[in-house]
């Protein structure tokens, strides 16, 4: 398959894997850890949507699906389906570091094995989904916060799990 | 002359970058060791009163339970003997029920020793706000 549009499609499958998982456990409903409050309230201040940032604070604070999908791809590099494995416990217990109460690592890391190990019939290499990673971060984190809290808000409106505040 | 990221990723993936992973072993094998690792795990932690599912609303993983972290941990230590190469005895099967019950009483009697819950009750709270 080519490399291009390969990773382009391994973004997208990125992006809806740790936005779903990650959704689904409750991150935009209240911050796990502490420092994904400030980010949240920093993210409102400038126009962001409270559930957003609470989702965007989790990420960066904590190992959550998003660190679980982008180790899933590396594992998968290196040792085939144990290395995604593997990775669930490191998420796991980087889980337990952070004293992060949640599931959305270990479940995103499994996903991401699955979904990596699928989509291998069709020519999908790790590599793709190591690269689409560092790309759907960005795009999360990088470009514009405010906007895409905004969207994260809808997201967890869909999914009934708005901030509770 | 010494590179240490080429040489730690070329041990990493040597069993399977040559093809060498478990040569003895079937992937239909590898598949019955992590079915058998995930079922003995979920039995003996019901053995040992560990409740089945962790407490109602699904946010805070510190509880333990027969579910959650019990097969988890028990498929990716036995991930990490395959990966190694060690296939005890029996196609793995004796290794995948060694490690299922050797997880199970992880998580019930050393999880909280190991992994301590956090001190203070409002995990997540700011200090000064």
């Amino acid at each position: 398959m080519n490399e291009v549009i390969g990773i382009i499609i391994a973004t997208v499958l990125c992006l809806l894997n740790f936005i779903i998982v990650d959704t689904y456990f409750g991150l935009p409903e209240q911050p796990g850890v502490r420092g994904a409050r400030i980010i949240g309230k920093d993210v409102e201040k400038r126009g962001g949507d409270i559930a957003g940032g609470f989702f965007q604070g989790n990420i960066l604070c904590s190992p959550d699906a998003s660190a679980g999908t982008l180790m899933a791809s590396i594992g998968y590099l290196l040792l085939g389906i144990p290395g995604g494995i593997i990775a669930a416990l490191l998420v796991f217990i980087g889980n337990r570091l952070c004293a992060d109460p949640g599931y959305a690592g270990t479940t995103g890391c499994l996903t991401a094995t699955t979904i990596i190990f699928l989509t291998s019939f069709v020519g999908f290499k790790p590599e793709m989904f190591i690269v689409g990673m560092v790309i759907a971060i960005f795009i999360i984190m990088g470009i514009d916060q405010a906007r895409i809290s905004v969207v994260l808000g809808k997201i967890a409106k869909k999914f009934n799990r708005y901030a509770r505040e | 002359m010494f590179d240490l990221v080429f040489n730690a990723i070329y041990f990493a993936s040597y069993s399977n970058f040559y093809g060498l992973g478990n040569i003895s072993l079937s992937s239909f094998d590898i598949l019955l060791a992590y079915i058998v690792a995930i079922v003995c795990s979920i039995i003996v932690a019901l053995v040992l009163r560990l409740p089945l599912l962790p407490s109602k609303p699904y946010r805070y993983s510190f509880d333990v339970s027969a579910l959650y972290p019990t097969p988890i941990i028990a498929i990716s230590i036995l991930s990490i003997f395959l990966v190694l190469n060690y296939s005890f005895m029996y196609n793995g099967l004796v290794l995948a029920i060694v490690i299922g019950v050797l997880s199970a009483l992880f998580v019930k009697y050393l999880f909280d020793f190991v992994f301590p819950k956090p001190l203070d009750e409002n995990a997540g709270e700011d200090i000064n706000e």
